[in-house]
């Protein structure tokens, strides 16, 4: 028997529709279901992600901007600045996901579009955890070297004494360059244990489809 | 929210290929639990699509566009974590079926099979057995009628190989 018989069973064997009262209420109760697909989800746990850091950073913003007479509020616009980057981040995430998925269009353009946007995707989302670190570090160097300049005579006693390593820009510089290789590392390592395996499939799903 | 009236019209096209919809679940999931999720998922999703849907193709091949879609993509082959709904509210097509034990039988073998091919060959039997012309499974799919036709033989032969000493006897002389 071939395939072609098999059309026999396929048709005559499967449920048929019963079209009864009740499944239309159990359709319309689904349409009241929230997708959890997995871009849905990414993009829940991205906007979870945007609350968390607004609920934490405005407190610690506002501290800073009306505490200690106001002589920290740069640290409150360091926060701010923080706040901003990161509603960047967000809006661009938040773009790449509702790109993502093409569920009207057909099965191959889709499954392209997934890869390429995922690709995108961690991309970005490797070089913003990456870079995050170094620009802020450099950026709190700055405020507290502006909030707390170093005494009048500490040029002189340094000069005595030898200055040492934590007073040299240069020394943090060269802890920061490794540091951020190794975040860069860990970035790339995280991504791919979220990401990796999904991908992959995606990829061997686009290549099934492309060969001859 | 969309119009009381669309949702009653979105709701009667659903019920008319409602077999449809679940034959996609039945195919790529295999406990009873994921097929009710998938089926959930894939509905949403059609929902959400629908005031996009201008009819430039026909309702059928959309609509098998977002099922092959949603379950392709959708990877999770475990239990999903989702608030399931309950039992008595599910739709009566997607509880358990009762047929006569050899046409169950039957049915059960050719899903054996089916399951042993990949995502993208169950998509490509499923709307074969569904009569899908080769033009339509290219506006569903995306892949070429030449390529079509190639991946088909090469299924056909894959199924009569796995399905060589079931009782359907595929590939016997």
């Amino acid at each position: 028997m071939e395939l072609d018989s098999l059309k026999y069973v396929w048709h005559t064997l499967e449920v048929q529709p019963q079209g009864d009262q009740s499944s239309e209420q159990q359709i319309i109760a689904l349409l009241h279901k929230r997708s959890t697909g997995p871009v849905a989800r990414m993009r829940r746990n991205l906007l979870a992600e945007l609350i968390l850091v607004l609920v934490t950073y405005t407190p610690a913003m506002l501290f800073y901007l009306f505490d200690f007479e106001g002589r920290l509020s740069g640290i409150a616009w360091l926060f701010g600045l923080l706040m901003v980057l990161f509603a960047g981040y967000y809006y661009r995430k938040n773009r790449l996901l509702k790109e993502m998925q093409c569920v009207g269009c057909q099965v191959r353009s889709n499954l392209q579009r997934q890869v390429g946007t995922l690709k995108k995707y961690i991309r970005f989302y490797t070089l913003a955890g990456t870079f995050m670190i170094p620009v802020m570090t450099i950026i709190t160097y700055l405020i507290i070297r502006w909030k707390f300049p170093p005494s009048p005579g500490s040029a002189l006693f340094y000069r005595i004494s030898g200055t040492p390593w934590w007073q040299s820009p240069l020394s943090w510089l060269g802890l920061l360059v490794p540091a951020t290789i190794g975040i860069y590392y860990i970035n790339v390592w995280y991504v791919n244990k979220l990401y990796g395996r999904h991908i992959q499939k995606l990829q061997e799903l686009l290549q099934e489809m492309e060969e001859e | 929210m969309q119009e009381p009236a669309v949702q009653e019209e979105f709701v009667k096209l659903v019920q008319q290929h409602h077999a449809m919809l679940y034959k996609v679940c039945r195919l790529y999931c295999f406990s009873d639990h994921d097929r009710q999720d998938l089926f959930q998922e894939i509905i949403v999703q059609l929902w959400k699509s629908y005031p996009k849907f201008r009819g430039e193709s026909k309702f059928s091949t959309w609509l098998y566009r977002i099922a092959l879609n949603t379950a392709i993509s959708d990877l999770r082959k475990q239990r999903r974590r989702i608030t399931p709904l309950d039992p008595d509210h599910l739709p009566t097509q997607l509880q358990d079926m009762q047929y006569p034990k050899e046409q169950e039988e039957q049915l059960q073998q050719l899903y054996a099979a089916i399951n042993q091919l990949t995502e993208v060959e169950k998509a490509l039997v499923m709307l074969y057995l569904e009569d899908r012309s080769y033009d339509e499974m290219e506006e569903i799919l995306g892949i070429n009628q030449n390529n079509l036709r190639v991946k088909m033989n090469r299924i056909k032969e894959k199924l009569r190989k796995l399905t060589k000493e079931t009782a359907y006897g595929i590939g016997q002389p």
